[in-house]
C-alpha cells in the first residue's frame, strides 16, 4: 500500500513538472497553454492521418530502440544507432537500385535483409574491438555515426546519385514497403517493428542466448564462471542491435522517403537511446516509449504549424524528461522525506 | 597548381586552421580534466551550446564582450555541474546524461533564440574581439600571422594549455586527479576527496566548454545560430582521444582537425577532386585508427565512466 502511494506521487511529480515546463515554454512563445493543449491533442487524435503519423514516427524509434536495449542489457553501450541506420539505408538503396526483374515483395525483403546485414556489420566493428581488445565502444560507435553520415554524403554525390538531376540524392527507388492504411503514410515497416518487439522479447526471456546475454550484461565474471563465452555474447549483442537499427534506417528509406538523402535519419538514432532508457530496456517498454516520443513529435509539429510554437519544444521536453528520470533517486528521496514529515 | 601553394595561401590557410581549432582545443582541454577524474562527459556539445548562447545573450544585452565571455563561462559551468551532480552524486549513467543534455540544450538554445529574434526587427548581432598582433612574433613568416595575430581568447588559450600541462603532469593535484580516475577507492583511502575532485574537474570542464562556445560567438561569428556547434563537441571528444588526454598533444590534435575542416573549402582551389565529406570524415577515421594503435599501450583511466559509490562494498 505504502509503495503504491509512492508510485502515484512519483508519477504525479513527473507529469506535473513536465506539464509545468511545457506551459512555461508555451507562455514564453506568447500563446495560450489551454488552446495549445487542444491543438496538441487534436493533432494526435483529431484525424486518422495524425494518428497514423504517430505510428509512422514510432517505427524507427522502436526498431533502433530495441537494438540499443539488447546492447544495454548485455553490457554493450551502443550509441551508434544513428550510423547503423544510415548504413542500413545505404545497403537497402544499393539492393533496391539493382536492376533485376523480380516480384516487388522479394526485392523489398532482400533490401531489408541487406540493411540488417549492413547495420549489423557496422556494429560488429566496435563490438569486436570491445570484445577482443577492450576498447570502449562509446567513442567508437560515436565516430562510426559520423563516418556513416559522411559516407552517405559521398555516395549520394557519387555512385548512388540520381543521374537525371544535380541534387545530392539517390534516384527514386522502385521497391517499397507497402502502405497498410490507405490515405496515410503508415507502411509495413510498423508491423515489422511490432514483430521485432515480440522477437526480442522471446529472444531475451525465453532462449538460452538471451539468458547468456543478460548474465554477461549484469556480471561478466559470473558469466565466465558459468562457462559463457563473453566475447561471443558481446559480438552477438552488438550485431543484433546494429541489424535492428539497420532495418530502422531501411524502413525510413523504403517506407517514407523512397530516396537516400542526407537527412534521412536526422538524429532519431540518438532519440532511440533515450527510448531504450525510458522503456527500461524492456521490449514492451520500448514499444510504449517510442509511441510516446512519436506522439510528442506529432503533437508539437501541429502546435508549430497552427500556433507558431517553436518545434524545439520537442527536444527540450525530451531532454527534460530523461534528466528527470536520471534524478529519479532524488525525487523518490524527496517524496519519502515528505511522507515521513507528514506522518510525524 | 604550383602557384596556389604560395606563401600567401599557406599563411591564410594556417590562420584559418588555428581559428577553427580554438573551440576544439578549449572544449577538449576541459574534457581532459573531466576524463582524468573518471567522468566521461559526452555532453560537450551541450556545454558549448550553453556557452555560445549565454555569451551571445549577455554580450547583446550588456553591450560588453567581457561580460559576454563571463556569461558563456557561467552557462557552460551550469550545464556541466548538472551533469556532474547526476553522475557523481546520483551515480547515474554518464553517457545517457550527456546525450540528454545535448538534446535539451539544442532545444532550449533554439527556443530562446527564436524568442530573441521575434522581438527584434533586425537579426541581433554582437561585436567580436579584435585581432591583436604581438609585435615581433607576428612578423615571423608563415606561422607568425596564424599564431600571433589572433584575438585575446587565443592567447588566453595558449596560457591555459601551458598551465594545464604543468598542473596535470607536475603537481600533486594532477596526481590526485589521476588517482581518482584510476582507482577512486584507493584515492579515498589515502585521503583524497574523491567527490570534491570530480566536481572540481567538472567545473573546469564546464568553464572551458563555455569558453569554447563563447569563442565561436564572440571571436568568430558575432551571432548565435541554431545548432551552431554542429557536432564540434563530438569532434572535441575525438581530439581528447587522439591527444591521449595530454593538453599539448590535444592542442596539436585540435589543430590537425581544424586544418582538416579548413581544407574542405580549399580543395577545389587546389584541384583535388574529392567530396568535402571525405575531409569531414577524416578526424573520426584517424581517431578510430589511433584507438586501434593504442591497443596494449595507452588505455583509458580505469574508472572512466563508472560512478564511485562510497558506501558500496
Amino acid at each position: 500500500m505504502r509503495k503504491y502511494t509512492v508510485q502515484v506521487a512519483r508519477a504525479l511529480v513527473y507529469t506535473g513538472l513536465t506539464l509545468a515546463v511545457a506551459t512555461l515554454l508555451i507562455l514564453g512563445a506568447g500563446a495560450s497553454p489551454l488552446q495549445c493543449a487542444g491543438v496538441f491533442i487534436r493533432g494526435i487524435f483529431g484525424s486518422l492521418n495524425g494518428f497514423a503519423e504517430v505510428l509512422v514516427k514510432a517505427a524507427p524509434l522502436m526498431l533502433a530502440g530495441l537494438g540499443i536495449s539488447i546492447g544495454f542489457r548485455s553490457g554493450f553501450f551502443n550509441i551508434g544507432a544513428e550510423g547503423q541506420m544510415y548504413m542500413g539505408a545505404i545497403a537497402a538503396t544499393v539492393v533496391a537500385m539493382w536492376p533485376v526483374q523480380m516480384p516487388s515483395w522479394i526485392h523489398v525483403t532482400l533490401a531489408m535483409a541487406a540493411a540488417f546485414l549492413a547495420g549489423g556489420l557496422w556494429a560488429f566493428i566496435p563490438g569486436i574491438l570491445k570484445a577482443k581488445f577492450g576498447i570502449s565502444e562509446i567513442i567508437n560507435t560515436l565516430m562510426l555515426n559520423y563516418i556513416a553520415f559522411d559516407l552517405t554524403g559521398i555516395l549520394i554525390r557519387g555512385v548512388l546519385q540520381d543521374s537525371t538531376d544535380y541534387l545530392p540524392q539517390s534516384p527514386a527507388l522502385g521497391p517499397e514497403l507497402a502502405g497498410i492504411l490507405a490515405p496515410t503514410r503508415l507502411h509495413a515497416g510498423f508491423l515489422l517493428a511490432l514483430l521485432m518487439v515480440l522477437a526480442v522479447w522471446w529472444l531475451m526471456e525465453h532462449t538460452p542466448t538471451g539468458f547468456e546475454l543478460q548474465v554477461v550484461g549484469s556480471n561478466k565474471r559470473a558469466a565466465r564462471c558459468l562457462g559463457i563465452n563473453v566475447m561471443k555474447s558481446i559480438v552477438i549483442a552488438s550485431c543484433l542491435g546494429g541489424g535492428l537499427a539497420g532495418i530502422a534506417g531501411a524502413g525510413e528509406l523504403l517506407g517514407i522517403q523512397h530516396r537516400l538523402l542526407e537527412g534521412l535519419v536526422g538524429g532519431s538514432g540518438y532519440t532511440a537511446i533515450l527510448v531504450a532508457l525510458l522503456g527500461r530496456n524492456n521490449p514492451w517498454g520500448v514499444l510504449a516509449a517510442s509511441i510516446g516520443f512519436a506522439a510528442l513529435q506529432v503533437g508539437a509539429n501541429t502546435m508549430q504549424r497552427q500556433m507558431g510554437i517553436p518545434a524545439a519544444i520537442v527536444s527540450i521536453l525530451t531532454g527534460f524528461i530523461v534528466i528527470l528520470l536520471l534524478c529519479d533517486a532524488l525525487i523518490l528521496k524527496l517524496i519519502e522525506k515528505r511522507k515521513v514529515e507528514g506522518a510525524a | 597548381m604550383e602557384q596556389i601553394f604560395t606563401l600567401a595561401f599557406l599563411t591564410s590557410f594556417l590562420s584559418a586552421a588555428v581559428s577553427t581549432a580554438i573551440p576544439l582545443a578549449y572544449a577538449s582541454m576541459g574534457e581532459i580534466y573531466s576524463e582524468k577524474a573518471g567522468i566521461l562527459n559526452i555532453g560537450l556539445e551541450a556545454n558549448m551550446l550553453a556557452g555560445a548562447f549565454c555569451s551571445f545573450a549577455v554580450a547583446y544585452t550588456s553591450g560588453s564582450l567581457w561580460m559576454g565571455l563571463l556569461g558563456g563561462i557561467v552557462g557552460g559551468l551550469a550545464v556541466c555541474m548538472l551533469h556532474a551532480f547526476i553522475s557523481v552524486r546520483l551515480a547515474q549513467n554518464q553517457t545517457i546524461c550527456g546525450i540528454a543534455l545535448n538534446i535539451f540544450l539544442l532545444g532550449i538554445s533554439s527556443y530562446f533564440l527564436k524568442i530573441l529574434v521575434s522581438n527584434n526587427p533586425a537579426f541581433p548581432q554582437v561585436a567580436t574581439f579584435p585581432k591583436l598582433a604581438i609585435p615581433g612574433l607576428s612578423a615571423i613568416p608563415l606561422i607568425g600571422e596564424a599564431l600571433f595575430n589572433q584575438n585575446i581568447l587565443v592567447y588566453i588559450l595558449y596560457l591555459l594549455i601551458g598551465i594545464s600541462h604543468v598542473l596535470l603532469k607536475h603537481t600533486q593535484w594532477g596526481n590526485s586527479l589521476t588517482a581518482v580516475g584510476e582507482h577512486p577507492r584507493a584515492a579515498d583511502t589515502v585521503g583524497i576527496r574523491v567527490y570534491r575532485t570530480q566536481y572540481l574537474a567538472a567545473a573546469i570542464n564546464g568553464m572551458l566548454g563555455g569558453m569554447s562556445g563563447a569563442y565561436m560567438v564572440l571571436a568568430q561569428l558575432g551571432v548565435f545560430t541554431e545548432n551552431m556547434t554542429a557536432g564540434r563537441g563530438y569532434i572535441a571528444l575525438a581530439v581528447v582521444i587522439f591527444g591521449r588526454r595530454e593538453p599539448i598533444r590535444a592542442a596539436l590534435a585540435a589543430l590537425l582537425f581544424g586544418a582538416a575542416e579548413c581544407m574542405q573549402f580549399r580543395m577545389q582551389a587546389l584541384g583535388i577532386d574529392l567530396p568535402a565529406q571525405f575531409m569531414n570524415m577524416l578526424p573520426y577515421l584517424i581517431t578510430m585508427i589511433a584507438l586501434l594503435g593504442s591497443i596494449g599501450k595507452q588505455r583509458d583511466p580505469e574508472s572512466l565512466g563508472k560512478p564511485y559509490i562510497r558506501d558500496a562494498r
